[in-house]
């Protein structure tokens, strides 16, 4: 396996690989873990009349090869918002997503719904995602896509599309999109290529880790 | 055909009645239209333009009428409704940059109607316009309308466009110099040339202050279609003579260098009030409105009431009350931006003060034109330092307003957001065929150079979505029908896109509420989106507490502390004007050699000797390069003073070239005298030098090289993305789709970037930050003398005067040739950062 670029942590006795491709993967279970792919959102903007290039599924499923690649997952699993809008369920992305999954035959794939699957609907059938409601009880772990604190276990989620800010001397300054591991939950940087970020406000017995670029480093506090 | 004299003698009876007589500039003009002429006139504020162009349209009418069927109008024209609807159809439009100026233009172009007994329906129709006067508006123009550029193409996009304007005879740009080299400006030009395509009679006429480039001016007004002796230029009153002073700070050893507010000034400032009766304090942000409303009001707690703000954020019933007491006389003082710089006059006012350099010669004329009032008084403006360096700016103001050295307004160069989106209009304005519309856009100065590929481009982009998105079916935002004509046929786009036609002005804005009833005005959206509940801010000189947003509107409600922060209104930093520049080098020349001539540079003699001890005070013919270590790093300060968008290139271009001969991280500063580059590591300056870090040479290469290492394309694109229509200002009643659109421009710029690197909204922001902001022209002109510069290193212990300013400047680009893991490494959290 390789680890180029990658931060290996322990959370609840379990070994996770925080990947430059915005995916995390748990070793033990072989699962590889990404949110806010947000697939279609581009057509859906195009179908209102907004002129957003073609390619970033492409780009989205680029990223994804790419953390496949480097792990030995069998198991892919989507922390919701797979798909971003009813408006955005165009052949063409769906078309996307087969070949790329006709190419991965081995892989399962499973999707936690997100609050925008609920209003886009599921993935066409054919595609075999297996698609279930937050949150999904994996111990150690609860898989959800909105990063609440559970009762049941220590959360794995994504909705916020975390970046985190940063400063240093000679005034420099980044906003870069991040892993953010908190106490009782961690959350995922957005997979998806058009997709936005929102700054985070870390606390105090949080660790963040950036992405910058192919490399995820850790980010020490002031 | 000439104007009949009998009619002529009717608008000179009415001038007459009122003690006036009409100035030949009028008299001209009106022959001139009467002739079918169209034309510019420029003058200062309040001399009289208004009518001239008004009584044209008014004389022209009374031609019409059969000889004496007016007689029994006289007195007692008819009244409410039934008058409106027996009106005449739509005949004069008259635009106006600031819906603000809106109501004023309305009373002045309504006193000879009612006098007259002329039978007009007048409205105004802007952004403040009711939804029952709009729905009226809907059914039935009035005579005559008094709107701004964006309602102006709201009207164009309407389906029956084409019937509206169809006894359209005059329509009038009023301050046409504000409009001009803006986008706005090239909105209008391309409205102009659709009025025109439909109503080719149609006379143009313009009202301007005095510029630089009248020519040019007049050319984009009326199109490069317009044949010579159809149009003039025609020049009103003489100017008013202008002094120009300052209020000088008792102790200037203690004056900040750098502060955004010299509070110390306030007790002079409320003194100079107490001078006169009526005082306008000009500032050049809102935020300094706030904040100066603020302190004076501590200062003298009995003008209460008396006093008032002014900004065009305010709601309209505000600025409105406060335009009533400037006229009337019942305030002492208002404190405005540029929203008071403009439209009719306020007689009472007597002083005006200027909070901070004018930055430019023009404004300052214009600022000063509005005191002084009685005949043959000099109109007399007290410019405020808000740090003692500004001195020199004034004193170099005053040179300029001296030797009549009024400013240029540099044109914009083809657009193609604006194209985009005036397409659009004009295929809901009941389609169009490309063609057609291709003559019509060629036909203004603003795209009189469009390349064919670019107007393809344009089409191409509007139709399909552009080349990147041929593959996509399911775009669609204007189509070609059966007739090969060019409409929109989607509602949901039609709707979406008329909300988005205001967006050139601004960010969305949002009001600003209280919880129990009265509305406030509007602020930013960006400046809502950094509020957390709870926190203070000031606006409309009251504190408030913010609550919530909902309904689109930031609810507030009373904060007990007067303390908060003032928003920051974007667009506030004004540049310095090439021709202030210039000025201002050859006082700092005569400083150097010692000459202080008079009480502004005697005032800041000290701190100029501060800067001549610790560093130097750089010649004309020298270029200044300090050197200085602090605890955040080292620093380079360059000072070409050569106004901060011109330095905003350079400071990119110089990080840039340094960044070549090893890897190093810059953050880089700029504003009016000079740049900064700060960097964690001495900079190889000395080696830079020798390869030639101010050479002229290679700037083709070098600054889009540059360029692309900072964001300053990316920030430049948050407007093209607006205005052509690509992100959406979240406006009431946009629902659950504009949701679904919500997308940064910084998204779709690095999309557009990584997908489809050949959109020419791209290379538009790119030629934007090369040609508007950084003026490149001016950047290799500058790069020209800097290199014919004697180069002069200091190295002061402590950071001197002229680059304290930098050095506290918050507003940064930053620029790197190391990897980002490398910088990253070397960084932590940011700490002020407010939650997401």
């Amino acid at each position: 396996m390789n680890e180029r670029g990658a931060v290996a942590i322990e959370l609840c006795g379990e070994r996770l690989q925080l990947l430059p491709e915005r995916a995390l993967y748990w070793e033990r279970t072989a699962t590889l873990l990404v949110a806010d792919a947000h697939f279609g959102k581009a057509a859906s903007f195009r179908a209102l009349g907004v002129a957003v290039p073609g390619g970033t599924t492409g780009g989205t499923l680029a990223r994804l090869d790419a953390a496949l690649d480097r792990t030995s997952a069998r198991r892919l699993v989507f922390l919701g918002d797979l798909l971003h809008a009813r408006e955005g369920r165009t052949d063409a992305t769906f078309r996307a997503l087969a070949g790329w999954k006709s190419a991965r035959s081995g892989l399962e794939w499973t999707l936690v719904r997100g609050n925008h699957d609920r209003r886009a609907g599921d993935p066409p059938a054919e595609l075999g995602i297996g698609c279930r409601d937050e949150p999904v009880l994996e111990r150690p772990f609860v898989l959800a896509h909105a990063p609440k604190p559970s009762r049941e276990g220590y959360v794995l989620g994504g909705h916020l599309h975390p970046a985190a800010e940063l400063s240093g001397e000679g005034r420099a300054r980044e906003r870069l999109p991040c892993f953010w591991v908190r106490p009782d939950v961690t959350v995922l940087p957005a997979l998806g290529e058009f997709t936005g970020v929102a700054s985070i406000a870390a606390a105090a017995g949080d660790s963040v880790y950036a992405v910058a670029e192919g490399e995820v480093v850790r980010i020490l506090r002031a | 055909m000439s104007a009949a004299p009998r009619l002529l003698d009717a608008a000179e009876r009415w001038f007459l009645a009122r003690g006036w007589t009409p100035f030949s500039f009028q008299r001209e003009v009106w022959d001139a239209y009467a002739r079918g002429e169209s034309g510019l006139i420029h003058a200062a504020t309040g001399t009289g333009k208004t009518y001239a162009a008004w009584w044209a349209a008014l004389v022209e009418w009374l031609g019409e009428q059969p000889r004496g069927a007016r007689a029994d109008e006289d007195g007692s024209p008819a009244r409410g409704r039934a008058r409106r609807d027996a009106s005449p159809p739509l005949r004069v439009l008259w635009v106006t940059p600031l819906r603000a100026l809106a109501a004023d233009t309305e009373d002045a172009l309504r006193a000879p109607l009612i006098s007259l007994g002329i039978p007009w329906s007048l409205e105004s129709r802007t952004g403040d316009t009711t939804p029952g006067v709009r729905a009226r508006q809907g059914r039935r123009l009035p005579t005559a309308l008094v709107t701004t550029p964006e309602s102006l193409a709201l009207l164009i996009s309407r389906e029956d466009a084409a019937g509206l304007f169809a006894d359209l005879r005059l329509v009038v740009i009023d301050e046409w110099h504000e409009l001009l080299g803006t986008k706005r400006g090239v909105q209008t030009e391309l409205c102009l040339a659709r009025l025109r395509a439909l109503q080719p009679e149609l006379r143009t006429w313009g009202l301007s202050a005095t510029i630089g480039n009248l020519d040019e001016a007049a050319r984009a007004l009326l199109g490069v279609a317009a044949a010579p002796g159809s149009w003039r230029i025609v020049r009103g009153v003489e100017p008013k003579r202008i002094v120009v002073d300052a209020l000088i700070p008792p102790v200037i050893e203690r004056f900040p260098w750098a502060g955004h507010l010299g509070t110390q000034m306030v007790p002079q400032v409320v003194e100079a009030i107490d001078e006169g009766a009526t005082a306008i304090v000009f500032t050049n942000t809102r935020s300094q409105t706030e904040l100066w409303y603020q302190a004076i009001l501590d200062a003298r707690p009995d003008w209460a009431g008396r006093i008032a703000l002014h900004h065009g954020s305010l709601d309209r019933k505000r600025r409105e009350w406060v335009e009533e007491g400037l006229r009337s006389g019942e305030l002492r003082c208002v404190v405005a931006t540029s929203s008071l710089d403009l439209g009719v006059d306020f007689s009472p006012v007597d002083r005006v003060l200027q909070i901070g350099s004018p930055k430019g010669v023009a404004r300052l004329v214009q600022r000063a034109g509005r005191s002084g009032h009685r005949p043959g008084s000099p109109s007399r403006v007290s410019c405020v330092p808000t740090h003692a360096l500004e001195l020199v700016e004034v004193a170099a103001a005053r040179d300029g307003v001296e030797r009549g050295a009024i400013e240029s307004r540099p044109l914009l160069d083809r657009p193609l957001d604006v194209l985009v989106q005036h397409v659009v209009t004009v295929a809901l304005g009941g389609g169009i065929e490309p063609d057609a519309l291709l003559r019509e856009v060629r036909s203004t100065l603003a795209y009189a150079a469009l390349r064919d590929e670019e107007w393809r481009w344009v089409l191409d982009f509007v139709v399909h979505g552009g080349e990147a998105l041929r593959a996509y079916p399911e775009y669609a935002r204007a189509e070609l029908d059966e007739r090969g004509r060019l409409v929109v046929e989607n509602r949901e786009i039609a709707r979406r896109h008329r909300q988005s036609i205001g967006t050139i002005v601004s960010d969305a804005q949002i009001a600003v509420q209280y919880l129990r009833g009265g509305a406030l005005g509007s602020v930013e959206e960006s400046f809502v989106a950094r509020l957390k509940p709870g926190d203070r801010f000031v606006f409309a000189g009251k504190p408030l507490e913010f609550v919530r947003v909902r309904d689109m509107k930031a609810w507030v409600r009373r904060a007990a502390s007067p303390k908060g922060v003032v928003p920051r209104w974007m667009g506030s930093r004004l540049p310095l004007s090439r021709t202030l520049a210039e000025l201002l080098r050859a006082r700092l020349d005569e400083a150097a050699r010692g000459i202080y001539r008079d009480a502004e540079m005697a005032a800041v003699r000290p701190i100029l000797e501060i800067q001549a001890k610790w560093s130097r005070i750089p010649r004309s013919d020298e270029i200044l390069i300090e050197r200085v270590k602090t605890r955040e790093g080292y620093h380079l300060f360059l000072f070409p003073f050569e106004g901060r968008l011109v330095h905003e290139g350079l400071a990119a271009l110089l990080a840039w070239r340094i960044s070549r001969q090893e890897e190093i991280t810059f953050s880089l500063a700029a504003n009016d005298y000079g740049v900064e580059l700060l960097a964690p590591r001495e900079a190889p300056l000395e080696r830079a030098l020798e390869a030639g870090l101010l050479s002229a040479d290679n700037l083709l290469d070098d600054v889009p090289a540059s360029l692309n290492a900072t964001e300053m394309a990316k920030r430049q694109f948050r407007e093209i993305a607006r205005v052509a229509g690509l992100v959406f200002p979240g406006l009431p009643r946009s629902g659950k789709t504009a949701r679904q659109l919500q997308a940064s421009s910084g998204l779709f710029f690095d999309v557009f970037q990584r997908y489809d690197p050949g959109n020419l909204l791209l290379s538009q922001a790119h030629r934007e930050v090369l040609e508007r902001q950084l003026e490149t022209s001016r950047l290799g002109r500058l790069l020209e003398r800097l290199e014919r510069s004697r180069v002069v290193i200091t190295e002061p212990r402590r950071t001197p005067p002229l680059a304290f300013p930098l050095l506290v400047d918050r507003a940064r680009d930053r620029l790197s040739s190391e990897s980002l893991a490398d910088r990253v490494r070397r960084m932590q959290l940011a700490l002020e950062r407010a939650a997401g």
